[in-house]
């Protein structure tokens, strides 16, 4: 990726560090996890299981009605992804079924089991 | 990629969508960075797996944080596309992507969704579409590692054999001023919409009767038929005098023998003739004897014929129509005609099947017509679970897995039955397909997807199972959901690339969403058969809708149901035809 420096008042460097430092540190429990999944590719192969199951249950055709419907009182051109984000999220959380929590938590906890 | 800011682009429709245009910070930014704004960008463009979702990384193992506070789990990360700055953006908590973009310069509003490879302007605090940027990224997708290319062979090239255009007809004012100076209303005077008629029991012909009453009532196959399309004095008369040309002798209107019986043979002019007594106005049930004799005539030609079921007997009529029809166009005066028969024109549609090798991710796309849709009830693991029927070959893979109790989500549904259709399937080790890039058979994963919707849907449901292993057929009594009203757009080629690849603005391989496709992917539901009883001592019934209104056709008997009695039935065959054919009003009015 090219910087463009010469036009950036503050160049993202310092920052960049600043994570450096706060990585080699403070690594909590749970980020550790995170990266394990994410450099081991699971995390993409559990959100694309996770993908798979909302949509066999119906629950993505269901945000999506309440999506349609958001943006149909509001009118389409006041809408924006955030505040799709905004009132889907309450109602997306508590509609996963309980079936698929488990699964996803089984595949979970079988790949902490492998990695360490 | 263009280099110039079309206005048209971002007014392009897209399933039947006009996108708004660009934000000013979007315009703003593409206008300050000349030609290929996203040059940056392309190099950190990823799919995971050949064919995968496209991601932003700067190296493959990059693990990605938000630069001001360092978190990596947030659900969204943007990368600004002026600085590659990294930041999280998590409403209604913190956004550091929204921090990043008031706290530069102007020209850092605009970033980029590292995991899903998606436009955001973080100043609107929306999504954002650009052509070029879409473009970039598809084509990262299907260039995976050794640089694959989508291979595809149009339909025109593929088969020319059988034509798929579609020439919708409407009266003229000409054709309309004929039709009424020619023709009288049907009055009835019952209230009974017109051609409800009971078809007699020709010995075992519940099968036949039970898809002609669903033909009948086949929007435009009546319509067909009823403004005099197919005029089977006229047909026979226009075959008598082609004879005489060819041979110069005559031997068609007095001679007999076989020529003279092959000549005459034409079911459309048998559909023709039933059309005409069904909707006479007498009640009194009709023997399709005539019809009977006709079809068996074409039928015994048919080597793999099976008898009794009535999808195969809608199959082997429809071909019947067509042949009879192929044979007439290859006359001099009606070649050049990019018309099929009317059978076709009601029916078939073009399924598309892409074929990826797991390898390398080379795609190989196909388009094959249809004239109808078989689906599998039941959810196989593992196993195809899909086969359209093209032409006299209908291909049945029986080997199906015995029954799977465990079926997932309760009821079966038609649109599952659709969706596990158009799903991607991996083809395993037994069924590797050979690709032409690595120069080796490999493991792929294929996906079908409607390219041409027909005007009339039929969807198959596979309730027989033949076995050719274990030697024996059984059926599956599994009750399916069907909805009145269908939306097929989720199975179109289109949306199905596009969830391949992302919410793009994009042409996917000529599988833009085209207007007839937007125009007609809604569908209502107007004639069901079923069977009910055992394999081969069963009983086909059909539902019509009519007006709204449902009617049981069970041979000689109509009688007036509850829908309720028809969402209860054992679907075989179910017939959809597009909204816009489907005329609700008008059914009720007699025309003045
Ligand atoms: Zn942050
Ligand atoms: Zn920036
Ligand atoms: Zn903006
Ligand atoms: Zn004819
Ligand atoms: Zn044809
Ligand atoms: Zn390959």
């Amino acid at each position: 990726m090219t910087h463009k420096r010469a036009s950036v008042k503050r160049p993202p460097t310092p920052v960049a560090d600043q994570v450096h430092a706060h990585s080699s540190q403070q690594l909590t429990l749970q980020e550790i996890i995170n990266i394990k999944l994410i450099e081991s590719g699971e995390k993409e192969r559990l959100k694309e299981l996770l993908r798979e199951r909302l949509i066999e249950c119906g629950w993505r055709d269901e945000m999506k009605a309440l999506c349609r419907a958001f943006t149909r009182r509001k009118g389409r051109n006041n809408v924006t992804v955030d505040d799709l984000v905004h009132v889907i999220t309450p109602k997306g959380r508590a509609s996963v079924p309980d079936s698929v929590k488990a699964e996803l938590l089984q595949s979970i906890r079988s790949f902490l089991a492998s990695a360490i | 990629m263009s280099s110039k800011i079309n206005r048209h682009h971002y007014h392009h429709r897209f399933n039947a969508q006009i996108f708004p245009p660009p934000c000013p910070h979007l315009a703003e930014f593409r206008a300050r960075n000349g030609s290929k704004p996203f040059r940056a960008l392309q190099d950190c463009l990823r799919a995971k797996s050949p064919g995968g979702r496209a991601a932003i990384r700067r190296d493959p193992s990059e693990v990605p944080r938000c630069g001001a506070c360092g978190e990596s789990a947030r659900p969204r990360l943007y990368a600004c596309v002026a600085c590659a700055a990294i930041s999280c953006h998590a409403p209604p908590g913190p956004s550091h992507a929204a921090v990043h973009a008031t706290s530069m310069p102007p020209g850092h509003e605009i970033a980029v969704d590292v995991d899903r490879a998606e436009l955001f302007c973080c100043a609107c605090r929306d999504q954002i579409y650009d052509r070029d940027f879409d473009a970039a990224v598809v084509l990262s997708q299907i260039t995976t590692l050794n640089s694959a290319t989508i291979q595809s062979t149009k339909p025109e090239n593929l088969r020319k054999r059988r034509r798929v255009d579609y020439r919708p007809w409407s009266p003229d004012l000409r054709d309309r001023v004929l039709m009424e100076s020619g023709s009288s209303p049907l009055d009835y005077g019952s209230d009974m919409p017109r051609g409800l008629r009971g078809l007699n029991n020709l010995g075992n012909t519940c099968f036949m009767n039970s898809v002609l009453q669903a033909l009948l009532h086949t929007p435009p196959l009546r319509n067909y038929f009823l403004s005099d399309r197919h005029n089977r004095y006229y047909c026979k008369q226009k075959n008598g005098v082609t004879n005489t040309n060819a041979d110069g002798k005559r031997n068609a209107c007095t001679g007999d023998g076989n020529g003279e019986k092959n000549a005459r043979l034409c079911l459309a002019c048998d559909m023709d003739a039933m059309f005409s007594a069904v909707f006479s106005g007498d009640r009194r049930p009709y023997s399709p004897a005539k019809f009977l004799y006709s079809w068996w005539q074409h039928a015994s030609n048919l080597a793999s014929y099976e008898q009794q079921d009535a999808h195969e007997f809608f199959i082997s009529m429809l071909d019947g129509i067509h042949e009879k029809v192929e044979k007439d166009l290859r006359k001099p005066h009606n070649q050049g005609h990019g018309d099929c028969c009317i059978a076709h024109r009601v029916f078939s549609g073009i399924l598309r099947s892409d074929v990826m090798c797991m390898a390398c991710g080379f795609t190989s796309t196909t388009y094959d017509p249809c004239v109808d849709i078989s689906l599998d009830l039941e959810s196989h693991h593992g196993g195809s679970a899909k086969s359209a029927s093209t032409k006299t070959h209908h291909s049945c893979n029986g080997e199906a897995d015995s029954i799977n109790s465990g079926q997932n989500c309760g009821i079966s549904t038609l649109m599952g039955c659709l969706d596990r259709f158009t799903r991607p399937e991996r083809l395993g080790a037994d069924q590797k397909f050979f690709c032409q890039q690595c120069q080796v058979r490999q493991e792929s994963l294929k996906q079908m997807s409607i390219r041409k919707l027909p005007l009339v849907s039929c969807f198959h449901i596979k309730r027989f199972e033949h076995s050719s292993i274990r030697k024996m057929s059984r059926k599956i009594d599994r009750y399916l959901q069907f909805p009145f009203s269908l939306d097929m757009t989720p199975y179109l080629s289109s949306s199905i690339l596009r969830s391949r690849f992302g919410n793009r603005i994009f042409p996917f391989d000529g599988d833009e969403p085209d207007a007839s496709n937007e125009m007609s992917s809604e569908f209502e539901l107007f004639a069901v058969v079923t069977h009910t009883g055992k394999l081969d001592a069963g009983h086909y019934v059909t539902y019509l809708r009519l007006s709204n209104q449902w009617y049981k056709c069970d041979d000689a008997w109509v009688t007036q149901v509850n829908e309720n009695i028809v969402r209860a039935a054992q679907g075989y065959m179910i017939f959809y035809v597009q909204k816009m054919f489907y005329y609700k009003p008008s059914e009720n009015q007699v025309a003045s």
